[in-house]
């Protein structure tokens, strides 16, 4: 019988839990709470009698110095109970630990239709609330419906005997596997097969695939193994396969390119090809660093002579949208697999996030599905909890806000590893399958997570039914498999290692099985977290915290032995062939046999009509403004923009240090408080060399030009290297692109054209600047729908377009760490360098964006007269010569210089009339100009001689001194402008968030 | 010379814990011989408690931390390998638990061991009153009256914080006895070493009376929420730019000799070879 246990804090301790609710129930809703008290409920849906139970509430579920507990309800004091837990199949990480804690302490198995499920109640006292504002707390702080349930009993409600009741969220299904033979007689019928199971097909895909099932060799073929029609599986199987995500057919398409202002017409064949791969080929031939690009999961870059680093990003947009905390969990947990299956596998060494969400204080007439302030804590905590638990620092990340991304948020998170350059005698970055090695799923269980959620979500939901198409990623699980598989590797037991993620078995199998060429595996070893799969929900459901690994028969015993040491579940489902084909049995039966070649011949190229008009055909201008009076007030505004101001909070909470490798910290300086320029780290403990890392997202330039909105970012990301001692001659790439629908549709996308043209664009840039910086793409990834639709004030749904976003990953090796530098000032005397040209570009600017304008001199770059620049930089870095560095990026010289002096606590005494490529242009346009290839240097007097020297012929000024009096003070020639405290520089910075 | 001592110590891996890597390498820098060793690996008697001499509970998130931080590998290693634990404390051996290991030791009861029981649980580690995660650095005020043998010749240090729950949480009365016993050997402080009395951020989780670490009576085991091995080597520091720009003005050296993390470590390899 099953029994439900409730823990709680004793009465006369702190509940930091119930604060936390308390304060942002305040703090979001005005609501009056005097106190929260928490109460975690364990349901153990086991056989366990009196002792057992009493056994694990006393020795595990209970503190004995902190907590009190008991089989019946604690009687808490409260107004209101909010009972908040799990709909049936979503993962319960707490839960399944229970299990195994259990297991532990009273030695026994648990069956497998035993579990134990967690809840909460929170117990709230405050007088005067109605059941409607405890209904918003929970349903707006609490619980997402998509995951969860949640009850509110009032006082006079609640039955001190029963409580909450027993509430189960198990899944039974009732449902006896089935294979589904589909005809496809005619293309609309497969069309419509396609649109009722969500199979997403490409209209144009569609005659080639029944081309193939109707081909007279292949429908004899299917005859022996007793194959007709395709059945569901293989069609499934298809669809994952030919899907945008896993074969970027966008970036492989053909644009017909037309600029309408002066009627030049391109056709731009695969941008994959000629702006990604052919630049990055033509890079790796002159980089003898570059060692694996294009087509494992990451990246591989020397870092030293015996290790290797792999860097790769990912985006889990849609996911997060729907469900913050879970998707963004769900996504750092997921990217960390991709290093971990490159090659033969690599160890996690650094994680970094970049969210991008509407306005913080979002109160118009859109209703997203969670609110901007709702979303970005979920995201916040999801990467928190995943990064944190997972063991790697997370110690980079950026935050945006912008309206576009009312429509759906983006989700960035980037992962990198190392891994020795030889692994068992063997160089680690190869990796084959053979036939004959056996398949072998290894980690969590299957269940029906991430199934396409067009068909999750049309279900009708009964008590039982899983909410399985929203996950929560378990790092637990998967640290212990990470570890497992580090030790199976440098054992020599790994053949071949990929993540199952997108796709699941459907994708690792069917794209490892390329290399042996062929595949034969029996889908019901599958081990599944609940009995009632279709067979072809097994093959593509995205549970996670999975590999596939590919290990040769004779090594299978000892994989199989450490696995079990490692309490991790492997199972070997199959083995590698060279039948050419993909085979798959259920029980004996084949369901499935298809050409591995049917996914690598024929299909035609997708199409866009890419129509660029040019801000001026758009009838973009420069705003007229005319120059500001309160210099003082002004900087103070701009510092406290949300795109500018300090978000301190969340680095604080991502444990950016664990593994020992921190070098440069998120937060530096004299107070700890200002962001870096860029994270550093030693990967491996004991040398001198180490990785630099940074990232740049611009997306507001996008609204002028897509394309200096890439090379704008791009050449941000690369200055955030410089800055910290990074190689210019050692840049990698990583491209994360996140844009909106470009396919022209008249009613739903009228302005598709214009977008695809914007693609084009941005990668031209991506191109021209990889060449002309020399960054080869390690890694990249394309999220191509980032449209919302949003109900509004009548019912009427409003389609919201994320400004086209392109996320710039970049990363250098440092020979020698203690050359690295920070931003912050470092001594009085010094002298103040402006080095780069300032121009009158203020188009997309945050200045601009303050008085609600866009503008349309969007800054540009010219890498061939910045690169000499940033060679010198890195130079006189590398010598000791500077004090410290930084780069001038969003909200120009004025944000910039006000953070280099508040970082170092000290004053400044800057003349703007000495910023270089400055003449003649108003002041407010010179301290929020966003100009490209800028940066602020600090330099010790005894040094500047040689600095200069270095410096000669290029422009490097010195426009002023840092001062032991702590004000920034600014002039133009002989006008003063401002004269700032660094304290309150401070103040106004870190006031937006500074309750958090 | 004659050679020392081998000193050999193990450092728990596996089920969530994560600091593995670099405690050895600080271990191996103490002089020590450090082997990572899976919690399964001593309960299933491949590897034995009995050829080493210092034995590691290392930070991390030990299934999940999910019922209390450091709970579940207490339950686990009680059940499983209980009695070899206190075997190996009782052979004179030296024990530290370093953040979830704190907690782990504390679940355990090896700390504080009053009264030479190793088995009662009277001190908890609990939610951070700051309600969340929390990484920074930390200034701590060794207690001199400390019999603890990790931190002989330690005054005032910093060293990186990591944790969720790191508030100490006991009666009066077990932190009088903690008190008078000089058991507790770290407390968090001001820059400039006093007590913090409480105050947020410098004491970070809101830890009683300023808590950082404690020991047991014989000072052989240590537990604190502070990394040590997150401060083996002098650019961890957050100022280590600036002690080097300093360094190069006044043509200094750069101090990069041990860092008192390195140190806490020292002591306990300085410790053993002189038994």
């Amino acid at each position: 019988m099953p029994q439900r246990l409730e823990i709680t804090l004793k009465p006369e301790l702190f509940d930091a839990e119930g604060e936390a609710l308390r304060r942002k129930a305040a703090a979001y809703f005005g609501l009056a709470l005097d106190s929260v008290r928490t109460v975690h409920i364990l349901t153990v849906d086991a056989d366990l009698n009196p002792e057992q139970l009493e056994r694990i509430r006393t020795e595990v579920f209970t503190n004995p110095v902190t907590q009190v507990s008991a089989f019946t309800p604690l009687a808490e004091p409260f107004d209101w109970v909010v009972w908040v837990g799990y709909r049936p199949g979503v993962k319960d990480n707490p839960g399944a630990t229970a299990v195994e804690a259990i297991e532990d302490c009273l030695d026994v198995r648990l069956k497998p239709h035993e579990a134990v499920y967690t809840s909460r109640r929170y117990c709230v006292s405050a007088a005067g609330l109605a059941r409607a504002d405890l209904e918003r707390i929970a349903n707006q702080l609490l619980a997402n419906d998509i995951i969860q349930q949640w009850r509110v009993f009032s006082r006079q409600e609640w039955d001190p005997g029963v409580g909450i009741g027993i509430i189960i969220p198990k899944v039974i299904l009732d449902h006896t596997p089935t294979v589904a033979v589909l005809p496809i007689d005619s293309d609309d019928q497969l069309r419509r097969i396609s649109d009722a199971r969500g199979l997403a097909l490409n209209p144009n895909d569609i005659p080639t695939i029944r081309a193939y099932f109707r081909n007279p060799e292949v429908m004899a073929a299917r005859r022996a193994v007793g194959l007709g029609d395709p059945t569901d599986i293989e069609l499934e199987y298809i669809s994952q396969a030919r899907s945008d995500h896993c074969n970027h057919n966008t970036f492989r398409g053909l644009f017909r390119y037309l600029d309408l202002e002066t009627g030049q017409a391109e056709t731009v064949d695969n941008l994959f090809k000629t702006c990604i791969e052919a630049p990055t080929l033509a890079l790796k031939e002159k980089k003898d660093w570059v060692v694996s690009v294009l087509w494992d999961n990451a990246g591989v870059g020397r870092l030293d002579a015996d290790h290797y680093y792999t860097i790769t990003g990912e985006t889990h947009n849609s996911p997060s949208n729907m469900e913050a905390y879970g998707g963004a969990i769900t996504g750092i947990v997921g990217v960390y697999r991709d290093p971990l299956g490159t090659g033969l596998g690599s160890r996690l060494i650094m994680g970094a996030y970049g969210f991008c969400v509407g306005p913080y204080d979002y109160d118009g007439d859109l209703k997203p599905r969670l609110h901007p302030r709702r979303l970005l804590d979920g995201v916040i905590e999801g990467v928190r909890d995943g990064g944190n638990k997972s063991g790697v620092p997370t110690p980079f990340g950026q935050v945006l806000f912008h309206p576009g991304y009312l429509g759906k948020c983006l989700v960035f998170v980037t992962a990198l590893g190392v891994m020795p350059a030889v692994v068992a005698g063997v160089p680690s970055e190869h990796k084959t399958t053979s036939p004959g090695d056996l398949v072998i799923m290894c980690g969590g269980r299957v269940g029906k997570d991430g199934i396409h959620g067009v068909t999750a979500s049309s279900e009708v939901f009964s008590e039982h039914t899983p909410a399985g198409h929203v996950q929560i990623g378990d790092p637990y699980t998967q640290k212990k498999m990470h570890d497992f598989l580090l030790e199976a590797r440098d054992a020599g037991l790994i053949r071949f290692v990929t993540d199952n993620g997108g796709g699941g078995l459907s994708s690792s199998v069917g794209e490892s099985a390329r290399f042996a060429n062929g595949a034969l595996i029996d889908l019901e070893k599958v081990p599944l977290k609940y009995a009632g799969l279709d067979q072809w929900e097994i093959w593509v459901s995205e549970s996670q915290e999975r590999m596939t690994v590919a290990v040769a028969p004779q090594d299978a015993e000892r994989f199989l032995a450490l696995s079990r040491q490692h309490a991790v579940e492997s199972t070997v489902i199959g083995r590698y062939t060279d039948t050419g084909r993909l085979q798959i049995r259920y029980a004996g039966k084949t369901c499935a046999d298809v050409d591995l070649s049917l996914l690598e011949s024929g299909f035609p190229q997708w199409t866009f009509e890419a129509h660029w008009q040019s801000p001026a055909l758009r009838g973009l201008a420069e705003p007229v403004i005319g120059e500001p009076a309160d210099y003082d007030g002004l900087l103070l505004a701009m510092l406290g923009r949300p795109n500018i101001c300090a978000k301190n909070w969340i680095a604080r909470q991502y444990d950016h240090e664990v593994q020992g490798t921190s070098v440069l910290k998120p937060l530096v300086g004299a107070g700890r408080d200002v962001p870096g320029d860029a994270a550093v780290l030693r990967p491996v403990l004991g040398t001198p060399a180490g990785l630099a890392f940074a990232q740049a997202l611009l997306p507001h330039y996008a609204a002028i030009d897509a394309y200096h909105m890439v090379a704008c970012t791009m050449d941000e990301a690369v200055r955030r290297l410089i800055a910290v001692g990074g190689d210019p001659h050692h840049i990698g790439g990583v491209d994360n692109f996140c844009w909106p629908s470009i396919q022209y549709e008249p009613q739903t996308n009228p302005d598709g054209r214009f977008k695809a043209a914007q693609l084009v664009r941005a990668c031209w840039a991506l191109r021209d600047v990889c060449l002309a910086y020399a960054i080869p793409l390690l890694s990249g990834k394309d999220s191509m729908y980032v449209d919302g639709h949003l109900p509004g004030r009548f019912g009427e749904r409003h389609k919201v377009s994320a400004l086209p976003t392109l996320q710039f990953s970049a990363v250098s090796a440092i020979d020698d760490l203690t050359r690295c530098t920070t931003l912050e000032v470092k001594a009085p005397g010094d002298g103040v360098y402006v080095l780069g040209e300032t121009a009158d570009e203020l188009g997309g600017s945050e200045y601009y964006d303050l008085f609600g304008d866009v503008g349309s001199q969007v800054p540009q770059t010219a890498p061939e007269r910045f690169w000499p620049l940033y060679l010198a930089l890195a130079r006189a870095i590398a010598q000791g010569w500077v004090a410290s560095a930084h780069g001038v990026y969003r909200g120009g010289l004025g944000v910039h210089l006000a953070l280099v002096a508040m970082a170092g606590r000290l004053g400044m005494e800057i003349d703007l009339g000495r910023v270089p490529g400055t003449e003649g242009m108003r002041a407010d346009k010179i301290l929020f100009s966003e100009s490209a290839g800028r940066f602020i240097v600090t330099v010790d007097p005894a040094c500047q001689g040689r600095f200069e020297t270095l410096f000669q012929g290029m422009p490097c000024t010195r426009v002023g001194t840092v001062s032991a009096d702590p004000n920034l003070v600014v002039r133009h020639g002989d006008r003063a402008l401002t004269r700032l405290p660094v304290t309150r520089l401070l103040e106004a910075w870190k006031r937006p968030f500074g309750h958090l | 010379m004659t050679p020392m001592t081998p000193i050999d110590a193990l450092v728990l891996t596996g089920y969530g814990l994560n600091c593995d890597h670099e405690t050895a390498h600080t271990l191996n820098l103490a002089g020590a011989r450090a082997h990572r060793v899976h919690i399964n690996a001593l309960i299933d008697g491949s590897v034995t408690l009995e050829r080493f001499q210092i034995l590691v509970f290392g930070g991390g998130f030990s299934w999940g931390d999910d019922h209390g931080a450091g709970v579940v590998q207490a339950v686990r290693m009680k059940n499983r390998i209980g009695d070899q634990i206190l075997s190996f404390v009782d052979r004179g051996n030296l024990v530290l638990g370093i953040c979830n290991g704190f907690q782990v030791l504390v679940n355990l009861g090896l700390l504080p061991g009053l009264d030479g029981d190793y088995t009662a649980r009277c001190v908890a580690l609990t939610d951070n009153d700051c309600g969340s995660f929390r990484n920074d650095w930390v200034h701590l005020k060794v207690e001199l009256d400390s019999p603890c043998i990790f931190t002989r010749g330690l005054s005032r240090i910093e060293l990186p914080i990591r944790h969720g729950e790191g508030k100490l949480v006991a009666s009066r009365e077990i932190l009088q006895r903690l008190q008078a016993g000089g058991q507790v050997v770290l407390r968090y402080a001001d820059a400039q070493g006093r007590r913090a009395g409480g105050a947020f951020p410098a004491n970070p989780n809101g830890s009683l009376d300023d808590i950082a670490g404690i020991c047991d009576p014989t000072g052989r085991i240590f537990g604190l929420m502070p990394h040590p091995e997150g401060y083996h080597h002098w650019t961890h520091h957050p100022d280590w730019p600036r002690i080097k720009d300093q360094c190069r003005r006044s043509g200094t050296p750069l101090p990069e000799g041990a860092t008192p993390g390195l140190e806490i470590f020292r002591s306990a390899v300085a410790y053993l070879q002189a038994a």
